[in-house]
């Protein structure tokens, strides 16, 4: 491909309020004013992370549009991303090349509306202040905002994911705006959940999915590890989330006390990931009576448990959120996209997305 | 009487980077041109994977084939509703269909 078809088109405008007008009438925002991605903003982008303009960081093929780290750093600008935030938005984008270029269409076509979860590991979320405690999944906090905003409106420009042309969500969903979240590492009772994958605790990376909407975990009064894990299991094993049941990894996002209690009662990952396998299911009548499973219910189906996780380890563990309060946040790891954590490079240059 | 000139614009013009997608270049894929008729033709019944496609496919199939008698009927099915078809499954539809049906019954 010549290197010039790559090159983005340069609208005229007024500046300021005029230019963000401008953006709303192209169609390019998620709903919100965006800041006018103007030259300078966008150079400014690119010369953080040493890419030219035109450089290829993708395909989709399905949808025949490839982002180059113009359009990449276009919309990070819109998103209202600071340049030292670009480096999660391109590792985010990679990992999602790396597991299937075409996943990016099948995330956002899907009726029932994931969104995409960002979790950040590492010394990279202090140095752009990432939030990983109080208001964990709130607004708030210029980087966890503004990086998950500038997936989405990749995904709305470069890839033409428009609500209701192809976003086809039925409910749609709020973490749509976007989802980046820290985990918080410095009080957590475990190993951080990058090293738990096989990274150095001083590596940064990224842990990006399609996820279904959170749902809070409520356990305030339970003084065991089990009334805790017992809870969990029952949100997990429950018709709204529990529709894809013993087909779709989870995300237990365990809040400060919650991860207190579990850590001072001598509960680890992965102790932790086969009581609560152990205990999430429900039998194949009820799901076939809440019509989350297909078919008339059979003579057998009474006494067939469906697990709510394929496997202890696909029950993913990491700790988040403040201490003001007794919750964690459930979330399951909807198709399309399934937890995959990547490190976030030191050096761009040179980089394009390589798919399997 | 002099003309009423526009007041001086204070405002300067500023340049918007285009966010929208690159095209990648020309398509590499061509249409197989249409059969006349599809009489005594081969036909692929290709379920998206979707709950029921299977059973409104193999009943639209079933309707044809009493009006145009297929020479075969042969079922694939893809892996996932939202990916396009593994490459195995393309090559198996290139060389045993002239014709291919693919719906949803969800």
């Amino acid at each position: 491909m010549a290197a010039h078809s790559h090159r983005a088109r340069l609208h005229d405008v007024d500046e300021t309020l005029d230019a963000i007008e401008e953006c709303y009438r192209h169609g390019w925002t998620d709903g919100l004013p965006v800041v006018p991605p103007t030259l300078e903003r966008v150079e400014a982008m690119l010369d953080y992370v040493s890419l030219p303009p035109e450089q290829v960081l993708g395909e989709v093929p399905v949808r025949r549009r490839a982002l180059t780290a113009e359009h990449a750093a276009a919309n990070a600008v819109m998103a209202g991303c600071l340049p030292e935030y670009f480096p999660v938005v391109l590792a985010t984008m990679d990992a999602m090349f790396q597991h299937d270029p075409n996943c990016i269409h099948e995330a956002s076509a899907a009726t029932n509306s994931p969104g995409i979860l960002i979790l950040v590991n590492g010394p990279i979320r202090q140095e752009i202040g990432l939030n990983s405690t109080g208001n964990l999944f709130s607004p708030g906090h210029r980087a966890n905002a503004t990086i998950g905003r500038a997936i989405r409106l990749i995904l709305i420009n470069v890839f033409e994911q428009r609500p209701n042309v192809l976003d086809r969500g039925c409910m749609g969903s709020l973490t749509k705006f976007g989802v980046c979240v820290g985990e918080d590492e410095e009080q957590s009772p475990w190993e951080p959940f990058h090293v738990s994958r096989g990274f150095d605790a001083g590596q940064s990376t990224v842990t990006v999915a399609t996820i279904q909407d959170p749902e809070m975990l409520g356990n305030r009064y339970g003084v065991t590890a089990e009334s805790l894990m017992d809870a969990t299991a029952d949100a997990m094993a429950s018709h709204g989330l529990g529709i894809y049941l013993n087909d779709a990894p989870w995300f237990w996002v365990v809040g400060h006390w919650h991860a207190e209690m579990l850590g001072r009662q001598g509960w680890n990952r992965r102790s932790i990931q086969e009581y609560v396998y152990e205990n999430s299911w429900r039998t194949r009548a009820q799901m076939k009576r809440l019509g989350a499973v297909n078919g008339a219910v059979e003579p057998a189906d009474e006494d067939t448990r469906v697990p709510a996780a394929p496997s202890p380890e696909s029950i993913l563990i990491f700790k988040g959120g403040g201490d003001s309060g007794i919750y964690s946040e459930l979330l399951m790891n909807y198709h399309g996209l399934p937890a995959i954590t990547i490190p976030i490079r030191d050096s761009w240059e040179g980089f394009r997305a390589e798919g399997h | 009487m002099t003309a009423v000139t526009a007041p001086e614009h204070s405002t300067r013009k500023i340049q918007l980077v285009d966010p929208t997608g690159a095209d990648p270049g020309p398509n590499p894929l061509t249409l197989a041109d249409r059969p006349a008729d599809i009489r005594g033709k081969r036909l692929a019944l290709l379920d998206n994977s979707k709950a029921n496609s299977d059973i409104i496919l193999r009943a639209i199939g079933d309707l044809l084939n009493d009006e145009f008698e297929f020479a075969e009927i042969s079922y694939f099915k893809k892996h996932s509703s939202s990916l396009p078809p593994k490459p195995e499954i393309i090559e198996e539809l290139h060389r045993h269909a002239d014709l291919i049906i693919t719906g949803i019954g969800d």
